[in-house]
């Protein structure tokens, strides 16, 4: 991937501590060097320009105020800024749902963006990632990635599935068990 | 989950872990959330399930935003609910216009030059520069696309712009390639619709004087392979304004 920002890491950070002591020239850079690569995040699990557009804004209004929670000792500046576009592509994708949760609740979840502030990255990469998830049968593989990148919730992905929600429920829990154990192997 | 009942601790992990996801609803989604704002050790729990979950998202290929898109965050920003002190958000507001006219004013310059211009079409007698701009015209024969690229080392901008109508069939998008000379293609991204793409490409890419930019017909995601698919619709090499 071209816009590989690992390269510029260092550069990332800088530039975060300056847009949380409310430099607007470095939130201006941050956009330009990151903006892309976030961007893609938000069509992927929107996959409506429109619907992007609205949630790459809402995510840089997000890191302007908030980019003072992020800690460098838990996670690359690249990683917190795409679990935000994420989580951001996400609250969107819900408020658009006919059975969305009420407005107060969506606010809720969309002011706390606890994962997000919170994240802590250990040395997991893509490709370690795919390993675990591939190793686990189909219907929890296919149900957390439903969950990660389309936002459905274990009713949602019931329904879906045509399953009962305690079975979704089991082989979800089990899955991400299982996905845990081979993480930390 | 009846023969493999999960610990106290799993458990605990485990809601971490549904609310990282997003997979709960109702009131035990709003109890998950609120355990995260008064529990900084179940905060963590869950940050550390986004950390894990968070290399998927390097699936998503970049696309470059519509240029419009700053403006429109800056004037989201430049307005906050509660605003400081008036000096202070007026200068706020400064910083960013300086920033972005700069920006634009680069970009239209350029831009109008390339148009009217032509890059030499013979090597320059001197060695350029080592921050020299470089221009390349995209363009091949069976195909009516036409485009053109412009680099600025000093900002390490690239922007592309097409000069004609850009052939796509339904449901497919085109995706820009660096080729550097000598190696094989880099991607790019994928460029967006009906505007130029902009964007700032980090040390180290090869975008010297002589690579090669090109672009192909691809699925809307990208190129699955991380190669080129589908057909080149243009290619140029890069050479200095």
């Amino acid at each position: 991937m071209i816009l590989a920002m690992d390269q510029g890491a260092g550069e990332l950070a800088r530039l975060m501590a300056a847009v949380s002591a409310g430099d607007g020239s470095a939130l201006a850079d941050l956009y330009a060097r990151t903006s892309a690569k976030l961007y893609g995040i938000c069509l992927r699990v929107l996959g409506s320009e429109a619907e992007a557009e609205e949630a790459l804004q809402e995510a840089f209004v997000a890191i302007w105020r908030r980019a003072s929670s992020f800690d460098h000792s838990k996670a690359s500046p690249i990683t917190w800024l795409s679990v935000l576009a994420r989580n951001k592509a996400i609250d969107r994708l819900r408020a658009r749902r006919p059975a969305a949760e009420t407005i107060d609740a969506a606010h809720e979840i969309a002011d706390d963006g606890a994962s997000a502030l919170d994240l802590v990255e250990a040395e997991e990469d893509r490709a370690r990632l795919s390993h675990c998830l591939d190793a686990l049968d189909d219907q929890p593989r296919d149900a957390i990635r439903a969950a990660f990148f389309d936002g459905l919730t274990y009713q949602e992905l019931a329904e879906r599935d045509a399953v009962p929600l305690g079975t979704m429920k089991s082989w979800i829990r089990r899955g991400l068990l299982r996905l845990r154990a081979c993480l930390e192997r | 989950m009846t023969d493999e009942r999960p610990s106290d601790r799993d458990e605990r992990d485990l809601l971490a872990a549904e609310h990282a996801l997003g997979l709960l609803s109702g009131a035990e989604r709003a109890r998950a959330a609120a355990l995260a704002r008064s529990d900084p050790e179940f905060a963590r729990l869950a940050g550390r399930w986004a950390g894990r979950l968070a290399p998927l998202l390097d699936e998503a290929t970049p696309v470059a935003p519509p240029a419009r898109l700053w403006a429109a965050i800056e004037a989201r920003i430049g307005a906050p609910a509660a605003p400081p002190s008036n000096v202070v958000l007026l200068r706020r507001r400064t910083i960013f216009w300086r920033a972005y006219a700069a920006a634009a004013t680069a970009i239209a310059a350029s831009l109008a030059f390339i148009l009217v211009t032509r890059p030499p079409a013979t090597p320059p007698v001197q060695p350029p520069p080592a921050g020299a701009p470089l221009a390349a015209t995209l363009a091949a024969a069976d195909s009516p696309a036409r485009l053109v690229a412009t680099w600025e080392p000093a900002s390490r901008s690239l922007i592309v712009a097409a000069a004609a109508d850009m052939p796509s069939p339904a449901g497919r998008g085109h995706e820009l390639w660096l080729i550097p000379a000598g190696g094989k293609p880099l991607p790019m991204g994928m460029m967006p619709r009906g505007r130029p793409m902009r964007m700032h490409v980090p040390g180290g890419m090869a975008l010297r004087e002589g690579a090669m930019l090109a672009v192909s017909v691809e699925p809307m995601q990208g190129s699955p392979t991380g190669l080129p698919t589908g057909p080149v619709i243009a290619a140029g090499m890069l050479k200095r304004v």
